[in-house]
């Protein structure tokens, strides 16, 4: 290799360092300090992921996921004594570990289930909701479960928790990995792929917001728990008692209730019953003062 | 305070060190298989844009600048979601069941690419001394074997710098297929990340596996520019270096 070459490697791996050494000096620095001093809360959701954050028919950002970092930001700004900028960013299964650990968000609250692994590289607040996974499938089609799903081509996200476990579980199906919602259904609306698998309360989004919902079948026992979680960075105490503080006042209130009725009720944008068992789950989560 | 402790070893680990080098695999093969239809069609397209017939040449603008303008992630999802829609059931189904989004993947980036390849070679074309072409016409070759004998081979020597340039954007460009479920390089970082939790380390084999690859690209066509110049025609490398 001539010296030219030699020079353009060392200009490249240079480079990578650099936009390495970008994203570390975030981690120096406790949330709330780093949300004083830029006088932002940048909160971390998705965009077509009903109810939990999508873009309305009005072409607003909203969601269940929205409302409780609203509840967040309220909470953050009593806590700093000043006014502080509502920031909402996109992220994807994919995205939003690294937007988390690189301080380019400081929330997330969208669909996360709460897993070990993930719990070794961000925090996460209490459960705020709990489902499972399922299929949705086109009217009439043969797919009712897991097993009858084999050998066909089921959609899944990429960095969800579904995909693991199907992968893991289930080797005779086949797997087709998209990196959002969106694509995925629009797989299945396609034909490309013969089912969809994801956490039941999302495939009731996404039903409800097709153009004919009659069209689409949830099907199947749920293949998995998976309770929900807000996010943040990890090994920051401070920041993570005010998120859980929160969150147990708005169910000891009554607040989250009225949201979940707002998102999820009968009249609510994707009817989806809190179970009893999940509200008593939810209820245990709150500790004394 | 918050600090990263680095775990490079995600990166060889089963069954982590597969998914990469299947990515690696992937990459190649989509950015191979489309390189050669962007060949293709950038020659021709690129010599439709120089003849002396205007229908032809408006017909070649106009693949150029339709494909070009459109983004290639419109087309990758075009490729896969839309076009499959016009083909008869059974074939949609057999495209369904035998890898769909690769050959949409390869499709997309291979039309793209000749619209861009087109124009480079259009350049490259216009660079030859119009003698040359006159010269051909004169020993009496047609129009079309003029350019295939003598303008374009002429031409594809001196755009070899800049269709490198195109060849390295394909292989990038290639990336966007995970946006079809295809698992190429930035996919299997992004699923390793996904399994691990492990984004930096993911993030950043991926960039050097990026970088390699251009750079041994870059390398090997500076030498292929060397082995086919023709001498006394084309003055690059001939500095105080050559």
């Amino acid at each position: 290799m001539s010296r030219r070459v030699t020079r353009t490697v060392a200009a490249g791996l240079g480079a990578v360092v650099l936009l390495l050494a970008g994203a570390l000096p975030a981690f120096a620095q406790a949330t709330l300090e780093k949300i004083n001093q830029s006088g932002t809360f940048v909160v971390g959701t998705r965009t077509g992921s009903p109810p939990f954050g999508f873009i309305d028919r009005n072409q607003n950002w909203v969601g269940f996921g929205v409302d409780l970092a609203r509840l967040v930001h309220a909470a953050i700004e009593k806590r700093l004594g000043k006014t502080i900028k509502f920031e909402l960013k996109e992220t994807t299964p994919a995205t939003r570990i690294p937007l988390i650990t690189s301080g380019q968000v400081d929330l997330i609250a969208e669909t996360m289930t709460i897993t070990r692994s993930r719990m070794e590289q961000v925090d996460f607040g209490p459960v705020y909701f709990v489902t499972g996974a399922q299929f949705l499938v086109k009217k009439g089609s043969p797919i009712t479960g897991v097993k009858s799903a084999a050998g066909k081509r089921v959609a899944v996200q990429q960095g969800s928790t579904n995909e693991r476990i199907l992968r893991e579980q289930y080797p005779n199906i086949q797997l087709v990995v998209f990196p959002d919602q969106p694509a995925a259904f629009a797989a299945l609306v396609q034909g490309r792929v013969d089912a969809y698998v994801n956490d039941g309360v999302q495939l009731a989004g996404l039903k409800a917001k097709a153009p004919n919902p009659g069209d689409w079948v949830i099907t199947g026992e749920p293949i998995s728990y998976e309770p929900y979680g807000l996010a943040m960075r990890e090994n920051d105490s401070d920041f993570r008692d005010l998120v859980a503080f929160t969150l147990m006042e708005a169910i000891e209130n009554g607040e989250y209730r009225k949201l979940y009725e707002k998102w999820m009720g009968e009249k609510g944008d994707v009817p989806y019953p809190l179970s009893e068992t999940a509200e008593t789950f939810l209820r245990m989560q709150v500790m004394p003062r | 305070m918050f600090r990263y402790d680095f775990d490079w070893s995600v990166l060889w680990q089963p069954p982590y060190g597969e998914w990469l080098l299947q990515g690696i695999l992937t990459t190649l093969e989509i950015s191979a298989l489309a390189w050669v239809i962007a060949l293709v069609l950038g020659c021709v397209a690129g010599a439709m844009r120089t003849v002396p017939s205007a229908v032809t040449r408006t017909i070649g603008a106009a693949y150029v600048e339709f494909f070009k303008n459109v983004p290639l992630l419109v087309w990758m999802f075009f490729w896969y979601f839309g076009a499959p829609q016009f083909l008869p059931l059974a074939v949609q189904d057999w495209l369904n069941r035998h890898g769909v989004a690769f050959v949409a993947a390869v499709v997309a980036l291979g039309i793209y690419h000749g619209a861009r390849f087109a124009e480079v070679i259009r350049a490259g074309i216009q660079s030859v001394p119009q003698g040359q072409f006159e010269a051909a016409l004169s020993t009496g070759l047609g129009v079309a074997e003029a350019y295939r004998l003598i303008l374009i081979p002429i031409a594809l020597r001196l755009i070899i710098p800049p269709g490198t340039n195109e060849t390295l954007n394909l292989l990038k460009n290639s990336s966007l297929a995970l946006t079809i479920s295809v698992a190429e390089i930035t996919f299997q970082t992004r699923q390793i990340e996904a399994y691990t939790a492990r984004g930096f380390e993911a993030i950043t084999a991926g960039t050097l596996i990026y970088l390699v690859l251009c750079l041994v690209l870059a390398g090997v066509m500076s030498r292929v520019e060397k082995a086919v110049a023709i001498p006394g025609l084309i003055v690059r490398g001939s500095g105080p270096e050559g």
